[in-house]
């Protein structure tokens, strides 16, 4: 069955941006020649940005998936609902926090986010938890504090993953009936583990269910690190450095960037220490809050839990809130 | 009987993939890729794999034979649960891209399409400090460009005595006396990489060849380009050398 969802959206998709780099190959080199010679520099560090991205991720998607295939296993369907209280606030609320229990990144929060939707997690705290856990979490506090010290860049790039995240998370809570967000997957109830191969104990089946999650996410992953290593491979960086370092501009560039680079959020500070001396603040604090939000691995795995267009709200409007957070800082509090 | 075939395949590719990142690790070669501060996390990526395939092949042994019997009274449920093939195909890619194309860390090649910088990365202000501790002969090219861009009095640093590496770099900002001697600096893998440079004058600069690696020895001066002021070595000397096991600078 889910090869049939599959196949729907994102492999079309996919295909174009495979079209459209082909295009582009031919479109930058006239002579077959010319095309052989470009091949053999850029396809190496293609390869490279490539694996780069995957095997730094792989850990820390196995970590996600590994959680999350433990609280299938052992957390209380229903459990979750009561724990986070009835008002949308309070659960959006709780939701943003709720990284400090589990510490995961933006390739591990996906499944994790998934299977506490399963477990009947409101829509509120769940995309509070999405968005916001991948930067509230003790790994990445620690990360950014190493890198910037403490001071206005960590608290603020705590403050505002928090905001964005309980209001993009009470945006969510406007929408009252789950199966116009979520993919009908989810909300099936499912005996999907059930299968003769599944063992009786707890962890061992915990760990099957973490291997089959590892494997659904694992190829969104994939994608995403191909795509991201093609951009860097075939489009030169200092094109998109070049274009701007104005308070308004540099915030735009640095959100570009983020979604570019694909980086995860444990690590992403020290990134962007390396932009902090060329690059405005404003527009480093926004690379540090949004990144974690959005990328290009982690909008296609969203694609996997939720439908297209709560997709498109769920890049907009932190992608929205970061350029105007940005803005606001670079032009009255620089 | 799908389910198995699909489990089993399942189980094959975790186990490649954890004998692929073991290779990685036993070769050096981790090291192009990511950061190796990272090393701990892709060993116990091995290890989660390890586990689960393991996990995996017992369950399908402890399950066989029971399967077989039960798979005619289950027909429409074996149905539903067609095994997602397609999960295979992509985290087998990985895979593909690793053996086919020629593995080879980042390089001059690159700097085309990632860009050069001649100012440091700024790095936490107790590390700098560390850097004026450090005899100038074993400073790589990220320390000497973290000095030039921290500090405002650089009299001391002139003159002092460089010996460091790096791959050769042509641009057309430079005279044809001057070559840049580049790095890559990588915070966390690749995907991060940025090539840094600091300038090198070498009267004999026509006889290198781009992205060679050579140690250059000589004092220290100042240069200033594109209005900022960078170091630049005068070359006493230039010795071709082989590439290091760890070709980034990390920070």
């Amino acid at each position: 069955m889910q090869q049939n969802v599959a196949r729907g959206a994102t492999p079309r998709f996919v295909v174009w941006l495979i079209l459209l780099s082909v295009l582009a190959v031919v479109f930058f080199s006239v002579t077959p020649l010319a095309i052989l010679d470009w091949l053999g520099k850029t396809l190496p560090v293609f390869g490279t940005v490539f694996l780069g991205i995957f095997i730094e991720a792989t850990p820390f998607l196995l970590l996600g998936t590994l959680t999350s295939g433990l609280v299938e296993v052992y957390l209380d369907k229903n459990k979750i609902g009561s724990l986070l209280g009835r008002s949308s606030v309070s659960a959006a609320v709780m939701g943003a926090f709720l990284g400090l229990i589990f510490p995961v990144c933006e390739c591990g929060v996906v499944p994790l986010t998934r299977r506490l939707f399963q477990k009947g997690m409101p829509l509120s705290a769940g995309v509070a938890f999405l968005l916001a856990a991948p930067v509230i979490n003790p790994i990445v506090i620690i990360s950014t504090v190493a890198a910037f010290g403490w001071g206005r860049m960590v608290l603020l790039r705590l403050a505002l993953s928090l905001v964005i995240a309980i209001t993009v998370g009470m945006v969510f809570s406007t929408e009252k009936d789950a199966s116009n967000v979520l993919r009908p997957m989810l909300l099936a109830h499912e005996h999907k583990h059930d299968d003769d191969l599944m063992p009786k104990s707890k962890l061992r089946r915990a760990l099957l269910i973490s291997a089959d999650e590892f494997f659904e996410m694992g190829r969104y992953l994939v994608v995403g690190a191909l795509l991201a290593a093609a951009l860097q491979a075939f489009i030169p960086q200092s094109a998109l450095l070049a274009v701007g370092n104005g308070p308004a501009l540099s915030v735009i560039v640095m959100l570009a960037l983020a979604i570019l680079l694909s980086i995860c959020s444990t690590v992403d500070a020290f990134v962007a220490l390396g932009f902090a001396n060329s690059f405005s603040f404003g527009s480093v604090l926004s690379f540090l809050v949004f990144g974690p939000m959005v990328d290009i691995k982690s909008v296609l795995m969203y694609l996997q839990v939720f439908k297209r267009r709560p997709v498109a709200y769920l890049v907009l409007l932190p992608f929205l809130f970061s350029l105007f957070f940005g803005v606001v800082i670079n032009y009255w509090y620089p | 009987m799908a389910q198995r075939v699909y489990r089993s395949l399942q189980a094959l590719l975790m186990l490649v993939l954890c004998i692929f990142l073991i290779e990685k690790f036993a070769s050096g070669r981790l090291s192009w890729y990511i950061n190796p501060r990272f090393q701990i996390l892709t060993a116990l990526g091995i290890l989660i794999l390890g586990v689960m395939a393991q996990v995996i092949f017992s369950e399908l042994k402890r399950s066989k034979g029971r399967t077989e019997d039960e798979d005619d009274h289950h027909h429409h449920h074996d149905h539903e649960e067609t095994p997602s093939w397609g999960n295979l195909w992509f985290v087998v890619l990985p895979l593909v891209v690793g053996i086919l194309i020629p593995a080879r860390p980042l390089d001059a090649s690159s700097v085309g399409t990632r860009g050069l910088t001649t100012t440091a990365p700024l790095v936490s202000s107790d590390s700098a400090t560390k850097l004026f501790e450090t005899i100038s002969e074993e400073r790589t090219v990220l320390d000497w460009l973290r000095i030039f861009g921290s500090q405002s009095d650089l009299s001391q640093f002139i003159g002092e005595p460089a010996s460091t590496i790096g791959f050769v770099f042509y641009d057309e900002k430079l005279t044809r006396s001057q070559f840049y001697l580049g790095r890559y600096v990588v915070s966390c893998c690749a995907a991060d990489g940025v090539a840094i440079a600091m300038v090198v004058n070498w009267p004999e600069t026509a006889s290198l060849t781009e992205d060679t690696w050579v140690l250059v020895k000589g004092p220290v001066a100042l240069m200033t380009l594109d209005g900022s002021p960078v170091p630049m070595i005068e070359a006493t000397s230039v010795e071709i050398v082989n590439e290091p096991e760890q070709p980034y600078l990390y920070p």
